[in-house]
């Protein structure tokens, strides 16, 4: 579904080059749940940027379901299109928007895709939609608050819960335990194998190997490239006919 | 097709969809509507911002709504002032011929002359016998019944207005009021009836109330001035009321001259209605020179005074009777050494339109008839009165009023102009504002990219919320500026209250009593809908800055 083949990803700084990634490639199937281990400084952030077109790779391509994402052909609307649409994204600080409600930043996805003059008849179900993800990372009774007055657990389960807003193909999550502690962070990860075992295609960053069990298939990033690690848990048998979630 | 899909989701990929968002952009987002509105009120910052757009506009809208209003009334009087055109002589001697064009034209532009009526005008000093006071003065001879007919005279009347029908420039003797049974101050009975006729008619009641709590200030004969200067005043005396002789022609004199304006705006009248006044005169010969005889001393009597409302006016100038006046200045018809007569000559004939006549056409006209009209004179005109037929212009009031009115408007521009610079000051401070914004923003900024954003809908966020913010302080501009017009007045009273050194608006020195207060809507729209764009404009530079924001620079860091 997702590939990313030769990815190469270099920042200058001054004089000084920093070649992050040099060749990095990487598949990913429908409802997998992947996890990149690698050192700290070693582009596992980078290269997710570049999966989920948040950055753009110097060399190398991605092709989502058989489409380029940085070709000459694709321009920066359909860029535009599949952050919205197509790949969740879940940061690892949170990055909530701080004036809204956590209703309303979960819901935020949604004021993105839907436009102004049809918002009326939209309203309802995008509501709708965010008070069940809500629910579903449990979360209901906390809808009116701001993101301030949430504890970093909370604010990362809003995270996931904007992120799975508009029913993504693709759940992108860059150490989205890696301020939280321990109990807590496996609260994270339990939704997010929940939600992988409803059939959510998730590709995951860390650098804890607990952390990494959890996923079906680890690759490490070393010197710009990924390599193989050993396989954690059954891959999924087939790919599943759905990728919705079901709150 | 030129891209290709990558959306599989409810919409499905249909094609054309991709193209589509291509070519406009993937920008339809309802989310910067909502935000905008949430940081407008949210943030403290556009409070600022809204306070300088609300600033600037109720500075610019009071400015232009006052020095508008000032233009408007300034026109309105000049209108009113002489007639719609006029025949001016151009000199003092006059010019001969008036009756004969006067019939001329009405024959040849039935249709368009509606009224003539000939003005005559000199300089005398005008003595007030009762106090030794003495003023320069211009002198108009008009015909009061027909004068006002071609102009707004008789609005600016006193006595007029309170007994109607008695002001005149005959000669008229001095009424004198008496006591009734209570003591109460009686007019002699036409002035009464006069008076009964007005409170009749009269709509303003509070007006009516107010004469009749204090009809008039009483000045005991002999004496022409009461113990109080007031509105209205009759000289009493003992027994009846009555009028006294001798009969003296009528003059109305300007408000001006005579008396002092209150801040009401109201004058303080010394003098009773009827008090001698004297007039000199120096009449001049047809070529222009002092006649030699000795000046004209004339005893007249105070019948009314006048107020145009343009002080330059009212400070100068006292009507008496026209034919009056044409004699005394020697420029009715005077006997030659040859025999013969001069012909009479006025100063001015001004003349009233047919309704619904276009103005400078109808000047146009009457110069062309005036030119004709020379010309059927022929071999009889004298060579003196050929000179001084020269001299005549024909003008529409706009054309006398122009230098004054220009001077107006321009200082309405420059005030304009002004303001409007002070408003770039704001423009600058939205941008400014916008751009501390956008750089406390950039994160949000960035995720908002990261959830598919584009920069077009993020510059658009901005600019709506500019816009936002240009609305709302336009807004409470507006109402701030129509309150602060509305009242102005009040708050000049209030102020001058506290300090009289702070009262700005001083009746004595401008030519109106009130600044005006009339806001004018398309001026508030103009200047509101200015403004909105003005702050659309500051939001620019801010707003590309904001669409430039690459989504993983602005979310590296927490
Ligand atoms: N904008 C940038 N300019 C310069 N260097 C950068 C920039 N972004 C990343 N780098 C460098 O690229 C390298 C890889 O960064 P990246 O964030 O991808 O690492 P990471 O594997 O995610 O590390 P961590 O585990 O600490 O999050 C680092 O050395 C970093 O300094
Ligand atoms: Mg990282």
């Amino acid at each position: 579904m997702l590939r990313a083949t030769g990815i190469h990803k270099t920042y200058r700084l001054d004089r000084v080059e920093v070649k992050v990634l040099r060749g990095a490639s990487l598949a990913v199937e429908e409802a997998e749940f992947v996890v990149i281990m690698g050192a700290s400084g070693s582009g596992k952030s980078t290269l997710l940027h570049i999966l989920g077109a948040l950055d753009t790779p110097d060399r190398g391509g991605v092709e989502f379901k058989g489409r380029e994402l940085f070709g000459a052909a694709t321009g920066n609307a359909a860029r535009e299109r599949y952050r919205n649409r197509e790949v969740g994204f879940v940061f690892q600080f949170y990055h909530l928007l701080p004036e809204l409600s956590v209703l309303e930043n979960v819901m935020i996805p949604g004021l993105v895709t839907h436009p102004f003059w049809s918002w009326r008849r939209s309203r309802g179900r995008v509501r709708q939609d965010a008070t069940q993800l809500l629910e579903r990372v449990g979360l209901s009774h906390r809808i009116a608050h701001r993101p301030n007055e949430l504890s970093g657990g909370e604010r990362q389960r809003v995270a996931i819960a904007r992120a799975l807003m508009n029913r993504p193909t693709l759940l992108l999550a860059d150490e989205p335990t890696g301020n939280l502690d321990e109990t807590i962070g496996a609260e994270i990860l339990k939704l997010l194998a929940e939600l992988n075992q409803a059939g959510q295609t998730i590709v995951m960053v860390t650098h804890d190997p607990k952390v990494a069990s959890h996923a079906h298939r680890q690759v490490r990033l070393a010197d710009g490239v990924v390599r193989a690690s050993e396989t954690a848990g059954p891959r999924p048998s087939a790919p599943r006919a759905t990728r919705r979630v079901a709150p | 097709m030129a891209g290709v899909a990558l959306g599989n989701d409810a919409s499905g990929a249909r094609p054309g969809a991709f193209a589509r968002a291509a070519t406009r952009g993937y920008n339809p987002g309802m989310y910067k509507w909502f935000l905008a509105w949430r940081y407008l009120h949210t943030k403290l910052i556009a409070f600022f911002g809204i306070a300088s757009v609300m600033l600037c506009v109720a500075m610019v809208l009071v400015v232009m709504s006052v020095m508008g209003g000032f233009l408007d009334t300034i026109r309105a009087r000049s209108r009113g002032l002489h007639s719609e055109i006029v025949l001016e002589a151009g000199s003092l001697q006059g010019f001969p011929y008036y009756e004969e064009f006067a019939r001329y034209a009405s024959a040849q532009l039935p249709q368009v002359v509606r009224l003539t009526t000939p003005v005559v005008y000199s300089y005398g000093i005008l003595r007030v016998p009762a106090t030794t006071e003495t003023k320069p003065v211009r002198v108009l001879g008009i015909r009061l019944g027909e004068y006002v007919q071609v102009n707004d005279f008789r609005k600016g009347l006193y006595y007029e207005r309170f007994y109607p029908g008695t002001t005149h420039l005959a000669p008229q003797p001095l009424p004198v009021g008496g006591f009734d049974e209570n003591g109460a101050g009686r007019l002699p009975p036409d002035l009464e009836a006069a008076n009964a006729r007005w409170r009749e008619s009269e709509s303003d009641r509070e007006a009516v109330e107010e004469y009749l709590r204090n009809p008039f200030e009483k000045a005991p004969r002999p004496y022409v001035t009461p113990a109080v200067p007031g509105d209205r005043v009759f000289a009493v005396d003992v027994g009846g009321p009555h009028y006294a002789e001798p009969e003296n022609y009528g003059v109305i004199v300007g408000c001006d001259v005579l008396f002092e304006r209150r801040a009401d705006g109201n004058f303080d009248r010394h003098l009773c209605r009827g008090a001698d006044l004297a007039l000199t005169l120096m009449p001049l010969s047809q070529a222009g020179n002092p006649t030699g005889e000795p000046p004209v001393k004339l005893p007249l009597r105070y019948a009314d005074d006048s107020r145009s409302g343009i002080y330059e006016i009212d400070s100068l100038c006292v009507y008496v009777d026209a034919d009056m006046l044409q004699h005394q200045l020697a420029m009715d018809a005077q006997p030659l050494v040859d025999g013969g007569f001069t012909r009479p000559r006025v100063n001015q004939l001004l003349i009233g339109l047919q309704p619904g006549v276009e103005l400078n056409a109808a000047r146009d006209a009457i110069d062309a008839v005036w030119l004709r009209f020379l010309g059927t004179l022929g071999e009889t005109v004298s060579e003196a009165d050929e000179r001084l037929l020269g001299f005549v212009r024909v003008y529409s009031w706009e054309d006398l009023q122009r230098p004054f009115i220009a001077a107006v408007e321009k200082e309405k521009v420059l005030v304009t102009i002004l303001f409007a610079l002070i408003s770039v000051v704001a423009i600058a401070l939205v941008g400014c504002i916008f751009y501390m914004i956008v750089e406390k923003k950039t994160r949000d900024i960035g995720i908002l990219k990261a959830l598919g954003a584009s920069g077009r809908g993020v510059a658009g966020l901005f600019i709506a919320y500019a816009a936002a913010v240009g609305i709302c302080g336009a807004l409470l501009g507006t109402a701030l500026g129509c309150v602060f017009v509305w009242n102005i007045n009040d708050i000049q009273d209030f102020l001058a209250a506290l300090n009289p050194a702070l009262r700005v608006w001083s009746p004595e020195v401008y030519t109106f009593d009130k600044i005006p207060e009339v806001v004018k809507r398309a001026d508030a729209a103009w200047i509101a809908s200015i403004a909105v764009l003005a702050s659309m404009i500051g939001s620019l530079i801010p707003a590309r800055v904001a669409a430039r924001v690459w989504p993983v620079q602005a979310l590296r860091y927490e």
